[in-house]
């Protein structure tokens, strides 16, 4: 056998939007502010993902008003309404949509005293990216305009947001019920090189195609997907928390191994967009799922490459090579 | 104290201070310096956060006594560019998307200024190894590697400044790749995060931690420790005023540990004092008597008949139990004329998010109990405060703090009770930072997984039947078990439509460091074994992998395993996408690697073979030989 | 959590040298630091403190590097970037950059010594096996009756077990010296569970010198590492292999050897397959530096089955 051996594999994958199993839930406020800037308020905050800048696009987009000058207001159970907690490929879901409705209520007041100032249907009115026009009219005034204008009418467009995800529990004794409203779907295919002297697996491309049902800002999406992929392919191959009678081995991060920048594949995403219809924005989440194919997609590529299958994680360089000679042994008895 | 006189120039500007002899050349600059930016990630420099240059040479502050900086050229993050302005490598962090949480991005910046300085024209291969000291757990480095090859060829002038503009938009944000609104105060590490917080007359919290995995607690006497000069106060579960208990599902776990200890780092006592050291050396004089106990350590014995009990309201250990039943498995299996049967395991992962806990908490003018700190779930947070400290629920404030990445690792409440308490005690601010150390043993990891499957198939590769079964250890709390084992049971199976199934996922409660909420919450475990036996059965029935996943795919109108009917199932175009963009070629799985034409295309990348900045002048000799 | 009383940063070697000898009892000499730091953490060694520390880094007679004849003098400052930089090195000791560039990661390189490395004496240091097929030799410096005196012992006998030395109370390492081996090819093999900042679990080093043809090995050295209690060389198989006519039946034969030296507590199924395939490999690296071809993957193949 060469030293170098490669090979391919690949895995699908599925997930549920939200909290599972039951009605999630958030709110937010929104306020279209003086010099045409905006403020959003809602009780969550960056774990990093990369949300503050989503709500800040979403916002923006509902009220017509650039992402910069969105102000997302501090996450405080005491100033701002609840949105619940971060995780569960919830934000882009809960928060976005919540964001959206709100938003929608503060640009519906300022539209109709612009409306009636104007003397226009409203529903003729368009705003986006600090302007606010009327179709087929040349009435066009920058947002700064109209939120004086509005506030000179005695009115200060605000709105406020709550969104649903409607799941149910499950039955106790034969699990049925209907958990998400919202699912995504996901593939990844790895290829790898097998050290055949060492065990020592090199992961060198991923091909992650995954549904997200919007793609709000893809360079996030592909953020989401390469963060997931390198934490997916952390515990496929090396991370391996140990403990003996219950005391920590890996104490530190000598001995709790990541992935560091010369264990990274090439990671090719391919984002596939399929719109929940249930929610204002179509979009569903990618944080978690991500993670998921990367571990059984990079053991089918091993099998590929030396046929050896590794089914307990991780597949460190040692249990490769024990798996390795495990199945040499296996085919000489048949030979 | 004898003190330590040091005379050195940091970010341009000449310093003279006199600091302990113990100091590391990251605690001056963090707490003499305020020089924030640079963080403390491990300590031990194993993860480069606090990387910054000294006489023009990247280093890891934490592993430079001071006393080594003496007479030295300090560059730390703050120093790279003037306030408001960045440099190409931080522009082009920005540009591509390059920080996440943030907290190793300073580091990062560091990392790549340092391997653009030494070798301006350094290529992919060669800017990843002088990058290997920094880890990064959210980004998977892509966009970072992206941001760095577009700074070297700006300053190169290969690639114009425009490069690093953002992009425009005339119709829509949506879709649209928005800068990160962040990335500025995190590529600039001007971003706090709550460890780098301080307040006005603030204490420095340490946590005195169970040596012990199960051990019933006879005695504590803190006398000792409340008498140590800068002690301010010690804690226990004699000052929750409330109701005490917290966790996600079941509030099984107190704020510190009553009556007994169930695992090894589990919280025991706390102090607050006028410095960490104080603090650290009073932990060491609370004397706690313990008894011993027999310890569970395996998820298999902890169902055992007679198997010590950790928590007195499950006798049987178990957390939880979820059973899916659909259909009947007797006749899918009489159906198979295939069956499978195979067991996988996966293991206990740590988040490793690069922020180790940390938070504030102070009692603010009117009375309001206030915690900061990257918590996950305030909101939950808060309901649990207002019962444990018995406030009314206005009267606890949670804010949250930025988040150096989270995975799930912060969604527990396991130390804002304890600052809560001490800031209640004391009537001053108090501040917790957990060593890296701590954050591993003391924090919840990703359920370790036991799986049992049993699967039927026809000829054709369609599943008949599946007999599903997990154990997976809990360790000493409840924390997110119970849902952890709900979303593993609900995703089990995979994507696919199947008439014939018996799930059953179960959690039980061990010794062990607790299981709690990791990303994927078990599905990741699930899904291995799935996506594993689906391989296994595609070579047995000599079927394409893409093949036999398709013949099995949900689509719209499918009932899944929890007999939920879909209204749209996009498994056929991920499948599809992933298939043409891999350029897959077709055929079972049955060890084809060696033959296949598929590999090392344009879009993998080189096997790294270390000495990129040597093997890559070698290259070139060899090509220049080649060419004449 | 690491605490001193004192930290000291003497700048000759008979300061330091007085230093330690007054130094009370748990007193350290420092380096780097890029060990004690580390090391002074929960799981480790805990909170240490530690009455002084003896910071050899200043020390003028410490730093730098000297060619002696046939011999190469690194003083004890000396750190692991240096092998990647300086050109000089990188021709007379040809496996030590390659070792270097498995060596922790560039920022720990700038401040880690390979003295230091020594004076740990881990048994999967990665510096150990390189110095020993230089022939290494390390200087130790004490006083004697107020004046600098030294002396000086293979590594090979001075490292005794994992952590332990011949180092004597009141003695600084002050340099180690190597054989200089202009025209030699060099490699290093190793393996951990990833490729930076990372431990050996076995890790092998060969420099190999072959005949105006490239067919007659005249010379080679190898050493493993990571194997047990210390680093060993393989002098057997180099006496095996010296001399004669390289062929890929040679290299094979000779890597079926080492794996019996395999002493190590744990893992040894797995070490002992690793450092079969190790030795053929580092001599087929070291030869490929020399300008040899890569040898064919599928002829290796045929000769193991």
């Amino acid at each position: 056998m060469k030293r170098k051996m490669r090979g391919r594999g690949v895995a699908a994958s599925w997930y549920g939007i939200a909290r599972t199993a039951t009605i999630d839930r958030a709110g937010a406020w929104a306020e279209l502010d003086d010099g045409g800037t905006a403020k959003v308020l809602t009780g969550v905050t960056e774990i990093g993902e990369g949300i503050l800048t989503l709500l800040s696009q979403v916002a923006a987009e509902e009220l017509g008003v650039k992402p910069e000058q969105v102000t997302i207001g501090d996450n405080d159970t005491a100033r701002s309404p609840e949105a619940a907690h971060a995780g569960a490929t919830r934000q882009t879901y809960m928060i976005g949509n919540s964001v959206a409705l709100a938003c929608r209520e503060a640009k519906a007041r300022l539209f109709d005293e612009i409306a009636q100032a104007w003397e226009v249907p409203v529903e003729d009115l368009r705003s986006f990216d600090g302007f606010l026009w009327a179709e087929s009219t040349n009435k066009r005034i920058t947002m700064e305009e109209a939120v004086a204008l509005c506030k000179k009418r005695g009115v200060v467009p605000v709105g406020s947001g709550s969104f649903t995800a409607h799941g149910t529990g499950l039955d106790p004794v034969d699990g049925h019920g209907s958990p998400w409203q919202a699912y995504v779907f996901g593939t990844q295919v790895a290829e790898v090189e097998v050290d055949t002297i060492t065990g020592e697996v090199q992961v060198l491309g991923i091909w992650a195609a995954h549904d997200v049902g919007r793609a709000i800002n893809p360079r996030g999406v592909e953020g989401q997907i390469e963060g997931g992929v390198v934490q997916g392919l952390g515990q496929a191959l090396m991370e391996d928390y140990q403990t003996s009678e219950g005391h920590p081995v890996t104490h530190g991060f000598a001995k709790y191994i990541l992935p560091t920048s010369l264990d990274v594949p090439q990671i090719n995403s391919v984002i596939v967009e399929d719109p929940d219809p249930l929610s204002p924005l179509g979009a569903k989440g990618i944080g978690e799922p991500s993670l998921i194919p990367t571990a059984p997609a990079v053991m089918n590529a091993i099998y590929d490459a030396i046929g050896a299958r590794i089914r307990d994680l991780p597949a460190t360089p040692e249990r490769v090579l024990a798996a390795l000679h495990e199945k040499r042994r296996a085919d000489a008895q048949t030979a | 104290m004898p003190e330590l006189e040091l005379d050195l120039t940091v970010n341009g500007r000449r310093i003279t201070r006199h600091v302990d002899p113990s100091y590391r050349l990251l605690d001056l600059l963090r707490d003499d310096l305020a020089l924030t930016g640079t963080k403390e990630g491990c300590g031990a420099g194993e993860c480069g956060t606090c990387s910054v240059f000294v006489d023009g040479k990247l280093f890891k502050s934490c592993l430079m006594p001071a006393s080594k900086a003496q007479g030295t050229t300090i560059e730390t993050i703050e120093g790279l560019s003037r306030p408001g302005e960045l440099t190409p490598v931080q522009r082009a962090f920005h540009k591509t998307g390059a920080s996440q949480c943030g907290y190793c991005i300073p580091g990062m910046v560091m990392a790549a200024t340092s391997a653009l300085r030494e070798n301006p024209a350094a290529g992919i291969e060669e800017i990843k190894e002088r990058m290997g000291g920094n880890i990064c757990r959210c980004t998977g480095y892509t966009k970072i590697f992206e941001a760095v090859e577009i700074a070297r060829d700006v300053i190169a002038g290969t690639l114009p400044e425009t490069a690093l503009n953002p992009e425009l938009t005339k119709t829509s944000y949506i879709g649209h790749n928005t800068r990160r609104l962040d990335a500025p105060s995190k590529v600039s590490g001007r971003l706090k995060y709550a460890g780098d917080m301080e307040m006005q007359g603030m204490l420095h919290m340490q946590v005195l931690r169970s040596p012990h995995a199960h051990a019933r607690i006879s005695r504590i006497d803190t006398s000792k420790a409340e008498a140590l000069p800068g002690v301010h106060c010690v804690i226990t579960c004699d000052d929750v005023p409330g109701e005490d208990g917290f966790g996600v599902f079941v509030h099984d776990q107190p704020i510190m540990a009553r009556g007994k200890v169930r695992h090894v780092g589990e919280a025991v006592a706390a102090v607050a004092a006028d410095t960490v050291r104080i603090a650290r050396e009073a932990t060491k004089l609370i004397a706690v008597e313990y008894e011993p106990l027999p310890g569970l350590y395996d998820p298999e014995e902890a169902l055992r008949p007679g198997a010590p009990v950790i928590h007195d309201y499950a006798a049987d250990n178990v957390v939880k139990h979820i059973p899916l039943r659909k259909g009947d498995i007797e006749t899918g299996f009489a159906a198979a004329e295939l069956i499978i049967e195979e067991r996988f395991s996966t293991q206990q992962v740590e988040h490793a998010y690069l922020e180790p806990e940390a938070g504030i908490a102070y009692v603010d003018h009117d009375d309001v109990v206030t915690v900061i700190s990257p918590s996950q779930n305030i909101t939950h947070h808060r309901h649990m405060l207002s019962t444990i400290i018995d406030k009314p629920i206005n009267k606890v404030r949670f804010i949250m703090s930025p988040v150096g990445g989270g995975f799930g690792g912060k969604e527990d409440m396991i130390y804002q009770g304890m600052l809560a308490l001490s800031a209640m005690k004391s009537g001053r601010p108090v501040r917790l930072v957990f060593t890296r150390e701590e954050s591993i043993m003391a924090s919840a990891k990703r359920h370790p997984s036991r799986t049992s499957y049993r699967m039927g198939l026809t000829k054709e590769g369609r599943i008949t039947a599946v007999e599903f079964s997990m154990l997976s250890d809990g360790g000493a709390y409840g924390m997110s078990s119970e849902g952890v084992m709900r979303k593993a049971a609900i995703l089990s199976c995979g994507p696919y439509e199947v008439e014939n199934i018996k799930v059953d996922t179960t959690v039980v409660y061990t010794n062990n460091t607790p299981s709690g909420a990791f990303r994927t919450f078990g599905g990741m475990q699930a899904q291995f074994a799935t996506e594993s036996m689906m391989d296994m059965a595609a070579e047995k029935l000599g079927l394409d992998p893409f093949e036999i996943r398709r013949r099995n795919m949900m689509k719209a109108g499918s009932r899944t395993h929890t007999q939920q009917t879909l209204n749209s199932a996009s498994i056929d175009r991920v499948l599809e996408a992933a298939e043409t963009a891999s350029r897959w070629e077709a055929g079972p799985p049955n060890v084809r690697g060696a033959n296949r034409s598929d590999l090392d295309g344009p879009d993998t990348r080189q096997p790294c073979t270390l000495g990129a900045r040597f093997n890559e002048a070698r290259h070139q000799i060899e090509k220049a030989k080649v060419a004449s | 959590m690491l605490t001193c009383d004192t930290y000291l940063m003497p700048t000759s070697l008979k300061e330091a040298l007085e230093a330690w000898a007054a130094a009370p009892k748990g007193s350290r000499l420092v380096a780097g630091a890029t060990d004690i730091l580390p090391w002074a953490r929960e799981g480790r060694g805990g909170d240490v403190h530690l009455p002084s520390m003896i910071d050899l880094s200043r020390v003028t007679e410490l730093c730098g590097y000297e060619v002696q004849g046939d011999r190469v003098r690194l003083n004890a400052n000396v750190v692991y970037q240096v092998f990647l930089e300086d050109k000089t090195l990188i021709r007379l000791l040809p496996n030590m950059p390659y070792c270097a560039a498995w060596f922790a990661d560039d920022q720990i390189r700038q401040q880690a010594t390979l003295v230091g490395n020594i004076v740990n004496a881990s048994p999967a240091g990665d510096g150990i096996p390189p110095v020993l097929t230089l022939n290494g030799e390390i200087e130790l410096a004490r006083l004697d009756h107020g004046a600098v005196a030294s002396r000086r012992m293979p590594v090979s006998d001075f490292i005794t077990g994992p952590g332990r030395t011949e180092m004597a109370p009141g003695e600084i390492a002050t340099a180690v010296i190597l054989d200089a081996m202009e025209g030699y090819g060099g490699s290093f093999q190793k393996v951990g569970l990833r490729r930076s900042l990372v431990i050996s679990a076995v890790c092998c080093t060969a420099l190999i010198k072959t005949g105006d043809d490239g067919r007659i090995i005249e010379d080679v050295r190898l050493a493993l590492g990571g194997i047990g209690p210390r680093p060993i060389r393989l002098r057997d198989i180099e006496e095996m292999l010296r001399g004669r006519q390289m062929t890929s039946e040679l290299v094979a034969e000779a890597s079926l050897k080492p794996a019996e030296m395999v002493a190590s507590r744990s893992r040894v199924e797995y070490r002992r397959a690793v450092t079969s395939g190790f030795v053929e490999a580092a001599i087929e690296d070291a030869l490929v530096t020399l300008g040899a071809p890569k040898p064919e993957p599928d002829q290796r193949e045929t000769l193991h089955a």
